[in-house]
């Protein structure tokens, strides 16, 4: 049940970095964050332990609903961010996420060798969504790609976090999933108002700041 | 007790900034809030710095000498910015730049801003103080693109975006370090009081990972190159007196953050990996900020590499960790706090002049503004470390510690830099200050809020040099007890 849950975040991610348009990123944004409840739920149930299904209710709520809506409201207001403006094109693309899944393999079974095969595998994907969160970032022109590669690795963080330290102290989850939410709102609102004032989102264009 | 009041008072100020209309009443009111909490982290200093103990509330709020040192700091620059911001609004809104209403938005984002500022030093919980970190960036941000245009919203973004993904690499780290302590078989916990203790037992390869991560993260925030990219950016296109509290509080925020994890790392790994990655890092600011101040051209921008360089000679002094060296730096973060305050209300005031900020088109600044003038001339020799101000005795005890520790390359690195960037600000000064006035100006009125803000920040430089150089047998003693070691 868990490698399948484990392969669904794999995947939804690699559609991510092949996706061209804002809302293919955001509807596989919404998979991944779907699989990353459904693994949190599988946990909770295991451990029955009341803290993590509400933490499973939040994520559910936030990530799952409200920040994918929030972003395809805002790529329909703005008509001109739907393309992505990939700097680097979906195959070369690709071929970087199969060299960040090496590396995050080789990165997490080296640093926790003392677990478990299972263990390690599930390091390994949360490492691989921070890597392709990042590379998002990088290799994505608008600003709104910049934010869904945030959340990326976020979610990264979030299976790292929930499987290796057996989740983070309940309120501190609490407040960072409050904290993510209000990141995105800020820099909703931060988009709206590049594309105001000049007209595209395109990150690449921002240049009147040099030295 | 006096921690809640801290925390509490600039959060009744934000409420109350939406609540009173009057602007004047509100300035007036922040002014008496902030001496408040002044009062309140003095007497916190006192009681906690002198007796060696710590405080703890609820598990929650944890305080030391280190953090209530950083809550010092932060109070004082939040009183001259309070002081300073009446005089600033006031003109803004002359000149039609913001509205009476959008002053009130100032006010409400400033206090939160301040308010998450307070937590950072306070908290407790590894990762309360990540979140606290990133309420900073949120809040702040809106304050960088306050003036909403394009170059301040880009400058907005851009800080945003960097800062939060270096902070994702913070948290990344924090993971790790809740990792490490979980596996060493206690009940899992985030609490800084609850890890410290069992530092030295915590597997070694983790910590020194999850601290490399810290490093990145924490150091994008606190602008240590080459992470250090948004700063000029934010930092000159915030409004003056955001740019102090940018520069002199949030960048040490995230010096302290490193601190505490630095800490456990010391205690896990040895001093020795600490050590090498901050002199490093503290290095390569000071070079890449010299290079910059050097051709700069953009008063505010110059400003901000100069912060860079003094995260750098902090960074530096925190690395050689003995017992002057920490001394020293420590006293270098109060000072760089008050000293770059000082300078960017003085850029506000230039600025709010000209109406630009390009460092050769000012002219004669002494006789358009002589008050601000002076206090800019005489904040270039306290920023650049002459004596008598306070930043020569903190510069001096680095250097002193970097040669008597045997780390004779750092030593001299960090003497050549500060020689490089001390004729990098005087000849950019000298032009600026000194001339005829310039065709077409008059001389402009400074309002009396900025001038107390100035002699407020003046008192606490000139008086830590002075009195310092008095009691400095101590030092001496400190000093020499070091060379034959």
């Amino acid at each position: 049940m868990k490698e399948i849950i484990l392969l669904g975040i794999l995947i939804s991610t690699y559609f991510m970095i092949i996706a061209k348009r804002m809302p293919a990123l955001i509807r596989s944004f919404r998979y991944q964050s779907f699989f990353l409840f459904l693994a949190t739920f599988v946990i909770a149930w295991g451990e029955d332990q009341p803290d993590l299904y509400i933490i499973c209710g939040l994520l559910f709520i936030i990530k799952v609903s409200l920040i994918p809506y929030l972003l395809y409201r805002i790529t329909n207001k703005i008509k001109a961010g739907q393309d992505l403006g990939l700097i680097v094109n979906s195959q070369l693309s690709l071929l970087c996420a199969l060299g960040f899944t090496y590396l995050a393999w080789i990165f997490s079974a080296h640093l926790f060798s003392d677990l478990n095969q299972a263990m390690v595998s599930i390091l390994a994907v949360a490492f691989f969504m921070v890597l392709t969160g990042l590379f998002l970032m990088i290799s994505r022109m608008t600003a709104l790609a910049q934010v869904v590669g945030l959340l990326v690795m976020e979610n990264g963080l979030f299976l790292l976090a929930s499987t290796v330290s057996g989740g983070m102290p309940f309120f501190v989850e609490i407040a960072i999933f409050f904290d993510v939410f209000i990141s995105v709102v800020i820099m909703g609102f931060f988009v709206y108002r590049i594309n105001k004032l000049f007209t595209h989102i395109d990150v690449d264009k921002l240049s009147h700041l040099r030295g | 007790m006096q921690v809640f009041f801290i925390l509490g008072i600039p959060f009744v100020l934000a409420i109350s900034a939406l609540l009173i209309k009057n602007r004047k009443i509100l300035g007036l009111l922040n002014c008496l809030g902030y001496l408040a909490v002044l009062f309140f982290s003095t007497v916190l200093l006192k009681q906690i710095a002198l007796s060696e103990g710590t405080r703890a509330y609820l598990g929650f709020i944890y305080l030391d000498t280190l953090s209530v040192f950083f809550i010092l700091v932060t109070s004082v620059v939040a009183l001259a910015v309070a002081l300073y911001s009446i005089g600033y609004l006031k003109k803004d809104i002359e000149e039609g730049r913001i509205s009476e209403r959008k002053s009130r938005i100032y006010y409400l984002l400033f206090n939160l801003f301040c308010c998450s500022m307070f937590v950072v030093p306070a908290v407790n919980n590894l990762g309360i103080l990540w979140v606290a970190i990133e309420m900073t960036t949120l809040l702040s941000a809106f304050l960088v693109g306050f003036y909403n245009t394009k170059k301040s919203i880009e400058a907005a973004w851009k800080y945003i975006i960097i800062c939060s993904v270096g902070i994702i690499f913070a948290l990344l780290g924090t993971i790790l370090f809740s990792y490490a302590f979980s596996i060493s078989g206690l009940s899992k916990s985030l609490n800084w009081s609850d890890i410290v203790p069992v530092a030295h037992i915590l597997d070694k390869d983790i910590l020194k990972i999850a601290f490399i991560f810290i490093l990145v993260g924490y150091g994008t925030k606190a602008g240590l190159a080459p992470m250090h990219t948004w700063l000029p950016d934010a930092h000159s296109q915030a409004p003056a007196p955001i740019s102090a509290l940018l520069s002199g509080v949030l960048l040490k925020m995230a010096i302290y953050a490193i601190l505490r994890f630095g800490i456990i790392t010391i205690k896990g790994v040895g001093f020795a990996y600490f050590s090498n990655l901050m002199i490093l890092l503290g290095v390569v600011s000071l070079v890449i900020s010299s290079g910059f101040i050097l051709v700069q051209k953009d008063f505010k921008r110059l400003l901000a590499y100069s912060s860079i360089e003094h995260i750098g000679i902090i960074a530096i002094g925190f690395g050689l960790g003995t017992p002057l060296a920490v001394a020293g730096a420590a006293l270098h973060v109060f000072n760089h706090a008050v000293a770059k305050s000082l300078m960017f209300f003085g850029a506000g005031n230039i600025v709010g002049v000209y109406k630009k900020h390009n460092l050769n088109a000012i002219r004669g600044v002494i006789k358009v503004l002589p008050f601000t003038g002076i206090a800019v001339l005489i904040g270039v020799f306290v920023l650049t470390g002459f004596p008598p101000f306070s930043l020569f005795v903190s510069e001096m005890m680095i250097i002193i510690s970097a040669f008597t520790n045997g780390s004779y390359l750092v030593g001299a690195l960090l003497l050549l830099f500060l020689a490089v960037i001390f004729g990098g600000f005087i000849y950019h000064f000298g032009k600026m200050l000194f001339g005829n006035l310039p065709k077409g100006m008059t001389r402009a009125q400074e309002p009396l809020s900025t001038k107390i803000a100035f002699i407020f920040l003046f008192f606490p430089v000139c008086a830590l040099g002075i009195t310092l150089l008095f009691i400095n047998k101590d030092w001496l003693w400190l000093a020499q007890r070091l060379l034959q070691r």
